[in-house]
C-alpha cells in the first residue's frame, strides 16, 4: 500500500512543523474559548459592534449566543481555515515539488518501488497529518470546553462542523498536492498554490462584508464550508460538505495519474 | 533488435547479450539541446564509456535510462524491460549514481546511506561497510556541510552497496581528489571481473580509457561513434614538445618527418604523436634532449581532429 521507510521519514523531516501549528492553533482555541461568557455578553461581541465590517470580514459578524456558535463563529470562520492552509501549502511542496526541485527525488525513484506506491505514500502522509491536526484541534476544544463550561457545547453539533472543517483541509490538501505534482519548481508550487488559497478566503472575506458583495460567495470555494449549515444538519450543508470531500479526493487521483506520468528533470 | 532475448546475437561463436539497449531514442528540449535518434548497446558483463563534452546529452540519455523521463521517440530497454514503464522491476539489478549529487537534507551521511539500503529493500547495509572503508568515508557528519567529493563518496556507497549487476555511473569521479580517483578506477575494473554491466559517463577521455571495453561518444545530442576502446585511442593525438641540446639536432630530428607532422622553434621540437609514437620516440633517442612533455588533446580537440567534423554542422 505505502512505502514504510518514506512514510517514517516524512515523519521526522515534517513533525516539527506540526507541532508548531498544532501550538499556534492550540493557544487560539484557548483563548477564544476563554472568552465565552454565557451570562452576560461577551466581550469580543462588544468589540464586534465597534467594528462591524473588520469582524464581518472573518465571519464574525452575528456570533449565536451558545458556546458552540461561539466556538465555530470565532475559530472555524478563519483561524482554522487559513493557519492550516498555510500548514497544507508548505506540506504539498515538501513532499513533492521539493524533491524535484533540488533533485533528491533520485533517491526516491531509483528503487525498486513503482511510481505510484511513491506518491501514494506521499498523500497517504498529508491525509494522515492533517487527521491528526483535526483530532488535535478536536480534543483540545473539547477537553477546554469541558473545563471552562462543562455541559455547555453541543457536542454532536461541533462534530457535524469538524466533519466539514477535516473536508475544507482534504479539498485545499489535494489542490496544493495536485500543484505541487504538475510543477516541477518550489517557487511556482509554493506561488500557486498560495494564490488559489488567498484567493479563495480573500473573496469569501470581501462577501461577508457587505450585501453589495454577497453575491460574491459563489466565486469562492469556502462557500462549500456551511459551518452553520452542518450544526443546524442542513441537507445543503452537507451536499456541500460531500463535494468538498469530492473535489479533494479527486486532486489527489490526479495528483496520483500526473506524478506516475510525468517527465522528472532530476 | 528490441528484444533482451533476440538482442543475443553470435560473435566469434560467443553469444552476446545487450544489457542495455537504446534504440533509437530521441528526446528534444529545442534549441538543439536533448537527444537526437540516438542508438547504442551496452552488452553482458562490459564497462561501455559514455564520453562527450558538458551539455552533449550524456544525462539526458541516463535519466532515460533510469525512466525519469521518457523519449519523445525510440525505446530504451534494460533488462529487455522498457525503462520507463518497469522502472521498478529494473531497479532491482541496478545501482546508479547521479551527475549532480543532491541529498536529504537534515540526515547525516550515514543516515542517508541507511535510508537509501532500506529504499532499495535491502535487509541490511550490504558491501557499505566495506565501501566505505576502501574510500576512506567518515559519513557521521551532516551531509549540508559535506565537500563535494564526500557527498561523492555518499552517492558511490549508495550505487554498489546493493551489488547490482547492472551499474549506471554518471561522471562518478567528479569531485574525487587523485588518489580517490585511482581507488575508483580500481573498484571499476574487480566490478568488471565480477561480470558486471557498466554503463558510466565522463567528459575525460582518460578515466574512460582506463576502465572501458568500449566507448560511445556523443556531442549535441547525436552520436559521433561507438567503438573498441583501442580503435578510439588510435585516433586521439598527442602533442609532444621535445627540446634538444642544440638546434642542429631538432632540425635533424625533424628532417626525417613530413613538414606537416612538426612544428620546430628553435631547440624546441613540437610533434603530432598519434600511431607514429613508437617512430617518433625512436628517432628521438638518437640526439640528446634535455626536456620533454606531452599535451593530451582535450576532448574536443579530439572531436575536431578524429572526426574532421565541424563543431556547428
Amino acid at each position: 500500500m505505502i512505502n514504510l521507510t518514506l512514510y517514517k521519514k516524512e515523519w521526522k523531516s515534517n513533525w516539527v512543523m506540526l507541532i508548531i501549528f498544532m501550538g499556534v492553533l492550540t493557544m487560539y482555541a484557548i483563548m477564544i474559548i476563554s472568552m465565552f461568557d454565557p451570562e452576560m455578553g461577551d466581550s469580543l461581541r462588544t468589540m464586534a459592534e465597534s467594528m462591524p465590517e473588520v469582524f464581518a470580514a472573518f465571519g464574525m459578524a452575528d456570533v449565536g449566543t451558545t458556546l458552540l456558535e461561539f466556538v465555530t463563529g470565532y475559530l472555524y470562520g478563519i483561524l482554522l481555515t487559513a493557519f492550516p492552509a498555510v500548514y497544507i501549502i508548505i506540506l504539498a511542496n515538501r513532499l513533492v515539488a521539493k524533491y524535484i526541485d533540488n533533485g533528491s527525488m533520485v533517491y526516491l525513484l531509483a528503487v525498486p518501488e513503482k511510481r505510484s506506491k511513491i506518491v501514494r505514500t506521499q498523500m497517504i502522509f498529508m491525509v494522515s497529518s492533517l487527521l491528526i491536526l483535526e483530532i488535535f484541534v478536536l480534543a483540545v476544544v473539547l477537553i477546554t470546553s469541558h473545563f471552562m463550561f462543562p455541559g455547555d457545547l453541543d457536542i454532536p453539533g461541533f462534530l457535524r462542523a469538524n466533519a466539514g472543517l477535516f473536508g475544507l483541509w482534504v479539498m485545499f490538501g489535494g489542490v496544493c498536492f495536485l500543484t505541487s505534482c504538475v510543477f516541477n519548481e518550489t517557487k511556482v508550487t509554493l506561488g500557486f498554490s498560495s494564490a488559489v488559497v488567498i484567493y479563495a478566503l480573500l473573496v469569501q472575506m470581501i462577501s461577508q462584508v457587505g450585501d453589495k458583495f454577497e453575491k460574491l460567495k459563489y466565486a469562492t470555494p469556502m462557500t462549500l464550508f456551511n459551518v452553520d449549515g452542518l450544526i443546524s444538519n442542513e441537507q445543503m450543508a452537507w451536499i456541500t460538505c460531500g463535494i468538498m470531500y469530492g473535489v479533494g479526493i479527486l486532486c489527489y487521483i490526479i495528483a496520483g495519474q500526473v506524478f506516475k506520468r510525468k517527465n522528472m528533470p532530476i | 533488435m528490441d528484444d533482451h532475448v533476440t538482442a543475443a546475437y553470435l560473435q566469434g561463436g560467443v553469444s552476446i547479450v545487450n544489457t542495455i539497449v537504446i534504440n533509437h531514442i530521441t528526446k528534444d528540449y529545442g534549441h538543439n539541446r536533448g537527444v537526437f535518434d540516438l542508438s547504442f548497446n551496452v552488452e553482458q558483463g562490459e564497462v561501455l564509456g559514455f564520453l562527450g563534452p558538458n551539455g552533449a546529452g550524456k544525462t539526458t540519455t541516463i535519466r532515460q535510462l533510469l525512466g525519469f523521463i521518457k523519449p519523445d521517440s525510440g525505446k530504451v530497454k534494460i533488462l529487455g524491460k522498457d525503462c520507463f514503464l518497469h522502472a521498478d522491476k529494473i531497479q532491482k539489478s541496478l545501482g546508479y549514481l547521479p551527475g549532480e549529487i543532491t541529498f536529504m537534507d537534515s540526515m547525516n551521511g550515514m543516515e542517508f546511506i541507511r535510508f537509501s539500503a532500506k529504499m532499495k529493500k535491502m535487509k541490511d547495509l550490504g558491501r557499505a561497510p566495506e565501501l566505505m572503508e576502501q574510500f576512506e568515508l567518515n559519513a557521521s557528519g551532516k551531509i549540508k556541510k559535506m565537500s563535494k567529493g564526500m557527498k561523492q563518496k555518499i552517492g558511490i556507497v549508495c550505487a554498489f552497496m546493493q551489488d547490482p549487476d547492472i551499474l549506471i555511473l554518471d561522471e562518478p569521479t567528479s569531485g574525487l581528489d587523485p588518489l580517490m580517483q585511482n581507488r575508483f578506477v580500481d573498484l571499476i575494473l574487480s566490478e568488471k571481473k565480477r561480470g558486471k554491466t557498466i554503463l558510466m559517463s565522463s567528459h575525460i577521455f582518460e578515466e574512460i580509457e582506463r576502465t572501458c571495453d568500449r566507448a560511445a561518444i556523443i556531442r549535441e545530442g547525436r552520436l559521433v561513434a561507438v567503438d573498441s576502446m583501442e580503435k578510439l585511442c588510435s585516433g586521439k593525438k598527442k602533442k609532444m614538445e621535445i627540446t634538444f641540446a642544440d638546434a642542429s639536432m631538432a632540425r635533424g630530428f625533424c628532417d626525417d618527418f613530413e613538414d606537416k607532422e612538426t612544428e620546430i622553434a628553435d631547440r624546441t621540437v613540437s610533434v603530432h604523436v598519434g600511431m607514429n609514437i613508437d617512430r617518433v620516440i625512436k628517432k628521438a633517442s638518437v640526439y640528446t634532449i634535455t626536456d620533454m612533455s606531452i599535451h593530451t588533446q582535450s576532448l574536443e580537440d579530439f572531436f575536431l581532429h578524429f572526426y574532421g567534423g565541424n563543431k556547428h554542422d
